[in-house]
């Protein structure tokens, strides 16, 4: 690779071999010019440079319980219901409590809080009408995920090393939206 | 006359560490450099993923049945474009739609266009008989009414696909 420097200048035909009176100078190595191999490079360098996206998309994974016939019955009491209007406010009770309304960055408190205190038992459901937008559905998702390092710090706090997470999509009723109407 | 007596008007510069470099960081390039596949060339839908935060896991490169949901940007209706990653997968797929007779495919489709519900089962059911390993991603907008979503997972609920992903981008930052 030596000998890559020096001639950028280029051109010169050289004689080979030939001890002309003019020049007595020995040639041990030759001179290769490194000049059109250098571009090449760069071109492609910064083709592929410009053309690589360097953000790989991501992947949220989601569990649904199968289609079954018969309905599981579970605590009322241990069920937190958020639901997701169609103008993205977001509401959320406890069992059978009134619905209240809440902000997408209260939720994880809320969620951290009610996961703590039900010791595990806490079954999240999200019930996102069908006019609201994906992105928020996804976010909400999100801050659920980013709650769960903060609830297994507070099981291991109360004592609980296990950490089973119970939650589910499911779709919203009549008497869901009837609920949350007006709100 | 002695021997070394030569003129130099210009300076030399080593040239060798700069073309190193550029070698190198030339070959970085084109292997991670990924490029379009003909399912990607072939749709002419946009898709803007929700951003996430928390910590996701990378989408898998093979077993995978994409289902993008996404607004055509001539006829601006919504639609599943459902495709499957592996290259052998897609021709059994596209061999069992072309046998129920699916509407505007033909021998080059590797990505389905549904607009309806129940073809959306019959294909989903296909994905599943073709390669019962696939997971299914949904890739859809974030803008889109969660109507599209509920209804494609309720199909995959159908045919015991319980588990997918939701295709997402990382935030930068914080």
């Amino acid at each position: 690779m030596a000998g890559g420097g020096g001639d950028l200048g280029g051109g010169k035909t050289q004689r080979r071999g030939k001890k002309g009176k003019r020049k007595s100078k020995k040639r041990l190595g030759f001179r290769l010019d490194m000049t059109p191999l250098v571009d090449i490079t760069f071109l492609l360098l910064t083709f592929f440079m410009l053309t690589t996206s360097m953000i790989t998309p991501q992947t949220m994974e989601m569990n649904v319980p199968p289609e079954m016939d018969v309905p599981i019955e579970v605590k009322q009491s241990e069920l937190l219901t958020l639901r997701l209007r169609e103008d993205g406010v977001i509401f959320y009770n406890m069992g059978l409590d009134a619905p209240e309304k809440i902000a997408l960055k209260a939720l994880r408190k809320v969620v951290i809080d009610q996961n703590v205190q039900l010791k595990n038992r806490c079954i999240v459901v999200l019930k996102a009408s069908a006019d609201a937008p994906y992105g928020l559905v996804v976010s909400i998702l999100d801050e659920l995920n980013m709650a769960e390092p903060e609830i297994l710090s507070g099981l291991k706090a109360a004592g609980i090393n296990e950490r089973k997470r119970k939650f589910t999509v499911a779709p919203m009723e009549a008497k869901d939206i009837e609920e949350i109407k007006g709100l | 006359m002695s021997k070394i007596k030569k003129k130099r008007l210009g300076f030399v510069l080593d040239m060798t560490p700069l073309v190193d470099i550029t070698f190198l960081l030339l070959t970085f390039f084109m292997f991670t450099a990924k490029f379009k596949s003909e399912s990607e060339n072939q749709q002419k839908v946009e898709i803007k993923r929700p951003k996430t935060q928390a910590d996701t896991a990378k989408l898998a490169d093979k077993d995978l049945v994409m289902v993008k949901v996404g607004v055509d940007s001539v006829l601006k209706d919504t639609a599943w474009y459902v495709s499957m990653i592996n290259e052998q997968d897609i021709t059994s797929l596209r061999q069992a739609m072309l046998e129920a007779k699916f509407p505007g495919a033909d021998d080059k489709t590797v990505s389905f266009k549904v607009t309806d519900t129940v073809w959306l089962g019959k294909i989903v059911q296909s994905c599943r008989v073709v390669n019962p390993k696939a997971s299914f991603a949904i890739d859809a907008d974030k803008r889109l009414r969660y109507e599209w979503i509920e209804r494609a997972v309720n199909e995959m609920r159908k045919n015991r696909a319980t588990t997918f992903n939701f295709v997402t981008e990382k935030r930068q930052g914080l």
